[in-house]
């Protein structure tokens, strides 16, 4: 197979970038998207040009490195995955495709395709924890947790923080990101005593990071590669109220464990 | 430490405030429909029903107070939202593809904006009556103002009629996505509910544009007579 690919190419954070056309010949329709652009590389390597960055890891879907919007969707045209698991045979023969990174004020460009994502880290870090005391190994079944609520904490706990729902929101909003954070936390009983500041603490680093507002699209949903729903965002604006009722006099910043390491 | 007021400074405590002043409009907005559904009464209920409101000029001004108040704060606050949400992403995509963000919720500020328009415009026209002062404080045969003939009169020119049906567009896309945003901004999903909550957008878009337009047509067309 042949593809004409159209890449956002950036020298650095400061620079200014354009897209660069480049022909991608010999592609195996069974070659994944990434291993297509290794393809690509290879050549440009061999003609002594400076190869595309892109970001991967683990291209088994389960690490959040790989983040390429693909013909203008996040991960490319099948839902329910990320760009790693996405196959040549998906594109017709002969296809024009556009790569460019995600495209965020919180995720500033560091080269080509490669976008900062620490603005996630520093949310995580504002509240996405358990304060845990240290000691022996906590009994088998002393916490009991119900089938039910173990099973939508997972679905929410899923979230790899590959950033697409930043990356396909109009207002480039992390409200799914942190939507499952704290859906997760707060649905079981380890994360409950900290609920309350850990919602606001959260939401304050979001929009600190500079993030948008969530406009209830759900198109974020539709993008995310492990199917994360949009519930838990009510869930989130549910547990943002409760923190507003419940404790409203509580300092948003709790003395976080992790603050040398900001 | 911190007030409750700080709660609401926030992008997700605005957006509470915004749904909630949106939800208040709303119910105006029903009311008021249905309200102006009497034209199909007849002269002598709407120009009566007109009159009862008058007779309460304490509970009407509160209530256009309230009202002022709410829709000040709605577009206040989705300002500042909108300007934050365009800081987010300087530099827009080239290629973009919607899976399945609605057309109406991808136009709330232009459709809002439309509203916003519309709304001056029919406040000078049927209730200030600067645009058209030729039928304003005129009787009917049981002395109260002429409502009825006011709005007749209104609807049998076709630069208005086209005008309040660009502004009705304007109310149903509007609405077509508001509703449902805000039941889901104030937190409110339950497996049993969520097809309800979806379909509740809709369903008074559709309910309130229908009824307004059944009125200005019925008037265009000349069913309703004056």
């Amino acid at each position: 197979m042949k593809f004409t690919l159209n890449i956002w190419r950036q020298k650095g954070s400061d620079e200014r970038g354009r897209f660069v056309t480049y022909e991608a010949h010999d592609v195996s329709s069974g070659m994944s998207f990434l291993e297509m652009l290794d393809g690509v590389n290879q050549r440009l390597i061999v003609k002594g040009e400076e190869p595309v960055a892109f970001e991967q890891d683990c291209r088994e879907g389960i690490c959040g490195s790989c983040s390429l919007v693909i013909n203008g969707i996040p991960h490319g045209p099948d839902r329910g995955i990320t760009t790693c698991q996405l196959y040549m045979r998906r594109f017709p023969d002969g296809a024009v495709i556009t790569i460019e990174p995600w495209r965020a004020r919180a995720f500033p460009i560091i080269k080509d395709l490669v976008v900062d994502r620490r603005a996630l880290d520093r949310i995580m870090q504002a509240g996405g924890y358990v304060s845990v005391p240290t000691g022996g190994a906590v009994d088998g079944n002393v916490l009991l947790i119900s089938k039910d609520q173990a099973e939508t904490a997972m679905d929410a706990a899923s979230c790899i923080g590959c950033g697409a729902c930043v990356a396909a929101c109009k207002n480039a909003s992390a409200m799914l990101f942190v939507a499952a954070k704290v859906s997760h936390l707060a649905l079981l009983p380890q994360g409950k005593p900290e609920r309350t500041s850990r919602v606001k603490a959260m939401l304050e680093a979001m929009d600190r990071e500079g993030f948008g507002s969530c406009g209830n699209q759900n198109e974020c949903e539709a993008v995310c590669p492990k199917r994360i729903s949009v519930c838990f965002i009510a869930t989130l604006n549910r547990e943002y109220l409760r923190a507003g009722v419940v404790e409203p006099g509580l300092p948003a910043e709790p003395e976080s464990p992790h603050a040398e390491s900001v | 430490m911190a007030r409750p007021s700080n709660h609401f400074q926030s992008s997700v405590g605005s957006k509470v405030v915004m749904a909630l002043s949106g939800l208040g409009l709303v119910i105006y907005v029903i009311f008021h429909m249905l309200g102006n559904l009497q034209v199909f009464e007849g002269a002598h209920a709407l120009n009566g029903y007109a009159a009862f409101l008058r007779d309460m000029p304490i509970l009407l001004w509160t209530a256009r107070i309230g009202l002022l108040n709410l829709a000040a704060l709605h577009i206040i606050l989705a300002i500042r939202l909108t300007l934050r949400n365009h800081r987010a992403r300087p530099v827009a995509y080239t290629v973009r593809e919607y899976r399945q963000a609605s057309f109406a919720s991808r136009t709330m500020a232009a459709s809002g904006l439309v509203l916003l328009l519309f709304l001056i415009f029919h406040l000078l026209h049927l209730t200030a009556g600067v645009i058209d002062p030729s039928s304003v404080d005129r009787l009917d045969t049981e002395g109260h103002r002429d409502v009825y003939g006011k709005v007749v009169h209104a609807f049998q020119n076709p630069f208005i009629v086209a005008l309040y049906l660009a502004g009705q567009l304007g109310l149903g896309l509007h609405l077509n996505h508001a509703v449902t945003s805000s039941l889901q901004t104030l937190g409110l999903e339950h497996a049993a509910f969520n097809r309800l909550f979806k379909a509740a957008g809709p369903a008074i878009a559709l309910v309130v544009v229908l009824g307004n337009v059944a009125i200005i047509l019925a008037i265009f067309l000349g069913i309703v007579r004056g």
